[in-house]
C-alpha cells in the first residue's frame, strides 16, 4: 500500500508559463540596461550611480522573488516574516557606510 | 455582531491547529527560514565589501591606465611618476574583469560576466519550469527542464573556475592584488568563492533531485514538491548573484 501524502500548498495561476518567460525577459532587459550604463556612466564616480545600480538589482531581487519564487502567490503573511527582517540590513549598510567615511578620513596610506 | 463571531472562529480555524496557517508545508517554509538566514550570511559579507570600498578613493582615471598595464612589472612605478598610488585607488572593473576565453589579449570589458549572468537567468528559468512540469506530474518534462538546469549550473561553475584561474594567473589572491588594493582581490575570492559554493551544492542537490525523478520516487510520493524545496535554493543562489553581480562589476 502507497503512502500518498496530503499537502497543502498555495495555487499557481493558469498562465504560470508565460509569467515565467515575462520575468526572463525583464531579467535579461534589465541585465542589458545594467551593462549598457555602467559604459554610459564610466567617468561618472557620483553616489547616484551606485544607487541606481543597487536600485536595478532590486527590481530583479523583487521579479526572481516574487514570480520565479513563488513569493506572489503565497500568504502575505509568509511574504512579511521573509521580508521584513531584511529591513534589518539596511541599519547595517547605514552603520558601515558611516563608520566607512570616518576611517576613509582617518585614513594615512 | 456576526461578523466579529465568524471572524474570530475564521482565526481560530487558522491558527487553532490541524492544518498549516500559511498554506505552506513544513519542509518549505523551513527552506524559506533557511533561505532567510542565507540571505544574512551574503549581506553581511556584501556589506563588509561596501564598508572597505568606502574607505578607498575612486579608481584611476581611465584615460590614464591602458587595459592589461598592470600585468607589467612597472606598473605601479609608472602610477607613481603620474602622481597616482596605486594602492589607494579602488580597481575599475572594466580593467580587472575584461578577458574572455579563447581571445587571448583581447579588451573585453564585463563579456565574460554578462554571459555568466544569462547562464544563471537561464538555469533559474529551466528550474521553474520544471516546478511547473511537477505541478502537472509530468514526469519526462521534469526530467528534461532538470537536466537543462544542471547543465546551467555546471557551465556557470566552469566559467567561474576560468576567471579565477585567470585572475590567480595575474597574481591576484588573498594576499595579493595587481590591481590596487590587496582588500579588493580578497574579498572578490571570499564572496565569489561563497556564492560558487552555494551553486556546487546547488548543483549536487539538482542531482540528487534529477536521479530521484528517474526513480520515480516523486510519482510514487504523488507529489513533486522536493523540486519545489530545492528550486527555492536554486532562485536563492540566482538572486545572491544579481547582487554580487551589481557590487563587484559594476559599482
Amino acid at each position: 500500500m502507497e503512502h500518498i501524502e496530503h499537502l497543502e500548498h498555495t495555487e499557481s495561476p493558469a498562465n504560470m508559463k508565460k509569467q515565467i518567460w515575462n520575468t526572463f525577459f525583464v531579467l535579461l532587459v534589465l541585465t542589458v540596461v545594467d551593462i549598457a550604463l555602467y559604459f554610459a556612466l564610466l567617468s561618472n564616480h557620483s553616489i547616484y550611480k551606485n544607487i541606481l545600480f543597487v536600485f536595478l538589482g532590486l527590481v530583479k531581487a523583487f521579479y526572481i522573488v516574487s514570480v520565479f519564487m513563488h513569493m506572489k502567490f503565497e500568504r502575505k503573511f509568509l511574504a512579511s516574516i521573509i521580508i521584513l527582517p531584511m529591513l534589518f540590513i539596511c541599519f547595517l549598510i547605514w552603520l558601515a557606510l558611516t563608520e566607512a567615511g570616518y576611517t576613509f578620513d582617518s585614513r594615512l596610506f | 455582531m456576526s461578523n466579529t463571531a465568524t471572524l474570530s472562529t475564521d482565526n481560530k480555524q487558522t491558527w487553532g491547529g490541524g492544518k498549516s496557517p500559511l498554506s505552506i508545508s513544513y519542509g518549505k517554509l523551513m527552506m524559506w527560514i533557511f533561505l532567510l538566514s542565507d540571505a544574512f550570511t551574503f549581506s553581511s559579507l556584501l556589506v563588509a565589501y561596501g564598508f572597505v570600498r568606502f574607505t578607498f578613493t575612486t579608481s584611476l582615471p581611465n584615460a590614464i591606465v591602458k587595459p592589461f598595464s598592470h600585468l607589467s612589472h612597472t606598473f605601479t612605478e609608472e602610477m607613481q611618476k603620474a602622481g597616482m598610488f596605486v594602492v589607494e585607488r579602488w580597481p575599475s572593473p572594466e580593467l580587472v574583469f575584461n578577458h574572455f576565453p579563447f581571445l587571448h589579449g583581447i579588451h573585453l570589458p564585463l563579456m565574460f560576466v554578462s554571459l555568466m549572468t544569462f547562464i544563471l537567468i537561464f538555469s533559474s528559468v529551466t528550474m521553474v519550469l520544471a516546478v511547473e512540469a511537477g505541478h502537472r506530474m509530468a514526469k519526462k518534462e521534469v526530467e528534461k527542464y532538470m537536466i537543462w538546469t544542471i547543465i546551467g549550473g555546471a557551465a556557470f561553475l566552469g566559467c567561474q573556475a576560468w576567471e579565477w584561474t585567470n585572475l590567480i594567473t595575474e597574481g591576484a589572491s588573498l594576499q595579493n592584488n595587481p590591481f590596487g588594493p590587496t582588500a579588493f582581490a580578497a574579498l572578490f575570492f571570499i564572496v565569489t568563492g561563497f556564492h560558487g559554493t552555494h551553486v556546487l551544492s546547488g548543483v549536487i542537490l539538482n542531482i540528487i533531485i534529477y536521479i530521484n525523478v528517474v526513480n520515480g520516487t516523486y510519482e510514487k510520493r504523488g507529489h513533486y514538491e522536493m523540486i519545489e524545496k530545492v528550486g527555492l535554493y536554486w532562485h536563492f543562489v540566482d538572486l545572491v548573484w544579481v547582487f554580487v553581480f551589481t557590487f563587484f562589476y559594476l559599482i
